[in-house]
């Protein structure tokens, strides 16, 4: 557990004793107590037809989503069997069972008051640890992490996001519908990484998230989900003469018009684009062509090349490693709502104390700096870039792992190996060549004396 | 139709010949013969916006009037981001001219024009706002190399603060016979506000589209939209107004090659656009096939790119410039003038009757009239006023007399019951009339000190406002008392003479000589002895002394009679004087203030007179200028007509 996760339980501790007898304050606090031990809530935000459902499907690895409840928020949580709770407006909760085989997703009958909310459990291992949020709302508030999908980066799609805080520690600009990028041709994630990985540099950009990634969930999970009929229609169609096969892969009409080979059948044809789109076809295509020569080689090709897995990658780095912090993080801002909104003599004091921990909290500067080495906005020497992140924690946040020492190293060895990382860091502080480097070095320097800190 | 013409952006060939046959000599043809309709609405409706004061308005249209006689066709190409805008220019020319791919996005517009030589430059204008010129000083022009343009673009546009950037626009000149016809293409930067999710984002994408359609002198509108979604509510908001703004206006869903089910999306949109009422021309089209079908001269994958329809409705407009698209242009725009005009006019009819009741003249009619009421109310107070108080001083001044005279009777009485008034009568007279004449001179001074206060109540039950309407005189009391006190002559009173005196001594004396002498007879004495005689002597004297006491007493109460019949007498004369001088002040007092009241009573009348007059005068000074207003609306209502019957009269 870390300090400001510490330091946060017990500010909400104390603001629960002095909130003793208000019933709507201690149930307010008590849910949010609740909540530090729960598993990391992940939003999926974006417009609509941003492709948050296909993203939702893409993690799981199912087809779950969309679970269309009147477009009310869903809940994605870890169950035993699938089904939906529904929380209707101004009625008592029921529970609708789910197929587990349904491509086209589920309908939810909504109440005529209308949908509070909607959990949806389903057994999945990825939901363990995380549940995820579908809402088309653009600043969840009961989420400890935002992931929001855009279809590019004009001022316009990312203007939601400008209302949250600035230097949002929780939130991953995802570009979606990758796949479609420059006329879905069969670079277009290539060229999609290119743009996420070019504009995640830019200032404007960064001060609105973590990081910017390109995606294309319907790949994805087609990839993760890739049936040996849909593998045997891509195989057939890269077995073609190629002149003849890219004629028929210009355009969506041509691919499932009548000019075909007939002897890949036009339904096929259909389902398949269906679960690709166009781009999905022509690279699933290029791949059977040349490299995968079977459905498990197509599908973890097509998985690698959608980007999914760097998302993954991202989640479990920028997030579910950190879900101490942004819970903590969470919790704290809800303290600090709570507080604004109660006239109580303790609190003035507790908000000081709040705001205190949310300004100096070194774990969240850690976030940042982590972000901004990983997206390239602070420029490091590589060495020192990869010492930076594993000294803040990039590689896990034990004490050796920080060091880059074997886990089973006693403590006395590893003083030594902190103290040299601090005056190596700490000269940093002074030579380092610009001037977010030197920023850098000083929270790296921070880091270690914590490490020091908690030794001696 | 094989429209494109292939090669590279830095066409070195001969120009492009214009097609024999095509618009140009339609444009000539019509422009020949007699002026147009359109052209005499629109100069009716120039006229009518200098008469109104609109010199802007005026300037406007001037300016649309020579783009609409200009021979040329300028196609304004808008929508959302990311929607294929450049994209559709450089396919429907053939030439990368405008900046697609990536994420780079077109930053300032471009005009792609013919050209004998390929060209292109990036001019700075004076002003946002301002019109685009072709061309400009050496200064505000920057030379773009025309094989690598997006780059060249980039680099010229890296250099430029974000303010001058608001100011430029890329002018391409490409040698192409679609072009040569006379169209031109403008390609826009992205429109603000029309993002997925974002709402009530038209005003502001809306403003935008017509800043770039009043700089950049569009003709006609094409609107794109990328098939495979549905139309935004903010997107249908904007073609709706768009609809209005300028005539032709079509609808391109663009990249259909990638969307699998676009034709029901698009035919879903189109109900869409019918439902909203926005009448718009649909254009599936798809660059990326026109592009392929391009490079390697596929007529049928032309065909299946959508381009040749929208080829042939950009010639179409073309041809249907000089006359039915003009005359659409200029009934749009007459319609939206006459509105704009007939606006200020209507809220001015409306303001007028309004202020009906709220005009000057009206407030000082409504004031003389609230006087009126006030003088006459004021004058039933003052009447009853002076009346009650004349009542009590009337009774005051009696009861007061009659104080006064009492007291002095009751002093007579006192004094005549002591004395003799035989003896005091000379003293006593002179100061009963001196007493009498001190009574009334004090009556008479009282009632002219309440005469006063009297005159004062009444004034103050006028107005204040009014000012001093006190009288100028003082009432007078008329002091003719002297003539009322007369002098009381002496009553006539019984004296005791010497041989009453005598006779009643003797009738006195004559008892006592008798019983003293019958007593001492008895002892021998005579009748008459000394004894006898001295008893006779003592009852005479009783008898004259007893006489003289009852005459007194009979003297004192006929003189007190006197005195107080006297008084009486006085009294009623001056009671009586005291009334009539009450009376007369009264008289007075009531002639002064009925004269005072009746002056002001014409003062008002008159200024009520004049009032009405002048109220009557603004009454009938509005109506003339609502009626001229009324008609100034119907003679716009008049233009309005002209241009929707050119909105629906066919060719």
């Amino acid at each position: 557990m870390t300090d400001v996760e510490r330091r946060a339980e017990d500010l909400l501790d104390r603001a629960a004793l002095a909130f003793r007898g208000h019933s709507r304050a201690e149930n307010w606090l008590r849910r949010h107590r609740e909540r530090l031990g729960e598993p990391l809530r992940v939003a999926v935000t974006g417009g609509p037809q941003s492709g948050k459902s296909t993203l939702v499907n893409a993690l799981i690895g199912e087809d779950v989503a969309p679970v269309r409840a009147n477009g009310g928020s869903v809940w994605y949580h870890d169950g035993a069997q699938p089904l939906a709770r529904v929380f209707p407006e101004g009625a008592p909760p029921f529970t609708v069972p789910l197929e587990r085989d349904a491509p086209h997703g589920h309908a939810v009958a909504a109440p005529a008051d209308g949908i509070r909310s909607v959990v949806v459990e389903w057994p999945c291992r990825a939901l363990r640890h995380t549940r995820l949020l579908e809402t088309a709302a653009a600043v969840p508030g009961e989420a400890d992490a935002v992931l929001h999908l855009v279809r590019h980066l004009g001022d316009d799609e990312l203007a939601p996001l400008r209302e949250g805080a600035a230097h949002p520690v929780h939130t991953l600009v995802l570009l979606s519908r990758a796949d479609e990028t420059a006329g879905g041709r069969t670079d277009a994630l290539l060229t999609a990484k290119r743009i996420a990985r070019r504009r995640r540099t830019e200032p404007r950009i960064g001060a609105l998230c973590q990081d910017v990634l390109a995606i294309s969930a319907r790949i994805a999970h087609a990839g993760r989900t890739l049936r040996e009929e849909e593998y045997a229609t891509v195989a057939a169609i890269a077995g073609l003469h190629r002149t003849e096969a890219e004629a028929h892969l210009l355009s969506a009409d041509r691919f499932t018009g009548a000019a075909f080979a007939p002897s890949i059948p036009a339904g096929r044809r259909a389902a398949l684009l269906d679960r690709l789109g166009l781009g999905g076809v022509r690279l699933a295509v290029t791949l059977a062509r040349t490299t995968a020569r079977s459905r498990a080689a197509l599908g973890e090709q097509l998985v690698r090349q959608s980007g999914l897995t760097e998302l993954q990658a991202s989640i479990s780095d920028l997030l579910t490693a950190r879900r101490g912090v942004l819970k903590a993080r969470v919790a704290l801002v809800a303290l600090e709502h709570l507080l604004r909104a109660e006239n109580h003599p303790a609190a003035g004091h507790l908000a000081a104390e709040a705001e205190l921990l949310m300004a100096g909290a070194h774990e969240l500067r850690e976030l940042r700096l982590l972000a901004a080495l990983r997206t390239g906005r602070v420029a490091l020497p590589a060495d020192l870039a990869l010492e930076a992140r594993r000294l803040i924690g990039g590689d896990g946040g034990a004490h050796c792992e920080r060091l880059g020492l074997d886990p089973q190293t006693p403590p006395e060895k590893l003083w030594p190996a902190a103290e040299s990382a601090a005056v190596r860091w700490h000269e940093q502080t002074t030579v380092a060549a610009t001037a977010g480097g030197r920023r850098a070095a000083e929270v790296v320097l921070r880091s270690c004396t914590a490490i020091l800190d908690a030794l001696g | 139709m094989e429209s494109w013409e292939t090669g590279p952006t830095a066409y070195a060939g001969p120009a492009s010949p214009a097609r024999p046959g095509g618009t140009e000599l339609d444009a000539l043809a019509t422009a020949a013969g007699p002026a147009p309709l359109w052209l005499d609405v629109l100069d009716a409706t120039i006229r009518t916006c200098t008469e109104h004061g609109r010199p802007d308005l005026a300037g406007r249209l001037w300016q649309r009037r020579t783009q609409l006689l200009d021979p040329s066709l300028r196609v304004l190409v808008v929508g959302a981001a990311r929607q294929g805008k450049s994209q559709l220019i450089n396919a429907l020319i053939n030439a990368p001219v405008c900046v697609t791919g990536d994420d780079r996005g077109t930053a300032v517009p471009t005009v792609v024009r013919h050209a004998a030589q390929p060209t292109a430059r990036l001019i700075r204008r004076p002003a946002a706002d301002a019109g685009w010129p072709a061309d400009a000083g050496p200064d505000d022009r920057f030379v773009l190399a025309p094989d690598r343009l997006g780059d060249a673009l980039a680099e010229s546009l890296a250099g430029q603060p974000a303010r001058s950037i608001e100011r430029m626009h890329a002018d391409v000149g490409l040698p192409r016979s679609l072009l040569a016809a006379g169209l031109q293409l403008i390609d826009t930067p992205p429109l603000p506000g029309l993002a997925a999710g974002e709402t009530a984002g038209e005003t502001a994408a809306l403003a935008r589209v017509r800043d770039l359609v009043t700089a950049g002198q569009a003709d006609v509108l094409l609107f794109a939209c990328e098939a495979g979604r549905e139309l935004t509510g903010a997107e249908i908001a904007v073609l709706a107004d768009l609809a209005l703004l300028l005539p032709g206006l079509a609808v391109a869903f663009t990249k259909t090659d990638y969307a699998p089910d676009w034709r029901s999306d698009v035919e879903a949109n189109r109900m869409r656009l019918v439902q909203a009422g926005v009448r718009a021309t649909v254009l599936p089209t798809s660059a990326a096939l026109r592009m392929h079908a391009a490079r390697t001269g596929d007529g049928t994958l032309n065909g299946e790119s959508g381009f040749p329809r929208l080829i042939a409705h950009l010639q179409s407009l073309l041809a249907a410039k000089p006359d039915r698209l003009s005359r659409a242009a200029v009934g749009l725009l007459g319609r939206t003038v006459t509105e704009e005009l007939a606006v200020p006019l209507r809220s001015s009819l409306a303001r007028q009757q309004a202020e009906g009741g709220s005009s000057d003249a009206a407030t000082r009619l409504h004031e003389a009239q609230r006087r009126m009421d006030q003088l006459r109310r004021c004058t039933t107070r003052w009447q009853s006023r002076l009346a009650d108080e004349v009542g009590d001083l009337m009774s005051d001044i009696e009861h007061d007399l009659r104080e006064r005279t009492r007291a002095v009777i009751a002093r007579a009485d006192e004094t005549l019951t002591e004395a003799d008034p035989l003896r005091v009568w000379d003293d006593f007279e002179p100061w009963l009339r001196e007493a009498l004449l001190e009574t009334g001179r004090t009556s008479l001074d009282w009632l002219s000190e309440r005469a006063a206060w009297l005159a004062r109540a009444v004034a103050a039950e006028f107005p204040p406002e009014l000012g001093d309407v006190l009288p100028s005189w003082v009432p007078a009391v008329p002091g003719d008392l002297p003539q009322r006190v007369t002098e009381l002559d002496s009553p006539p009173v019984d004296r005791f003479t010497l041989t009453q005196k005598v006779f009643t001594g003797l009738r006195g004396s004559y008892g006592g000589v008798l019983m003293v002498g019958l007593v001492t007879s008895l002892t021998g004495m005579s009748l008459i002895n000394p004894l006898s005689l001295s008893g006779g002597a003592l009852f005479g004297g009783k008898s004259i002394r007893e006489e003289g006491r009852s005459l007194l007493k009979r003297r004192q109460a006929t003189a007190r009679a006197a005195v107080q019949r006297h008084v009486d007498e006085i009294f009623i004369g001056m009671a009586k004087d005291a009334k009539d001088s009450v009376r007369r002040v009264q008289r007075a007092l009531r002639d002064h203030y009925t004269a005072v009241t009746e002056d002001l009573q014409d003062a008002i009348v008159e200024s009520l007179r004049t009032a009405k007059a002048a109220a009557d005068q603004d009454a009938a000074a509005r109506e003339n200028r609502a009626r001229r207003v009324e008609q100034e609306l119907l003679r716009l209502a008049g233009l309005q007509r002209q241009s929707l019957a050119l909105l629906q009269a066919p060719a």
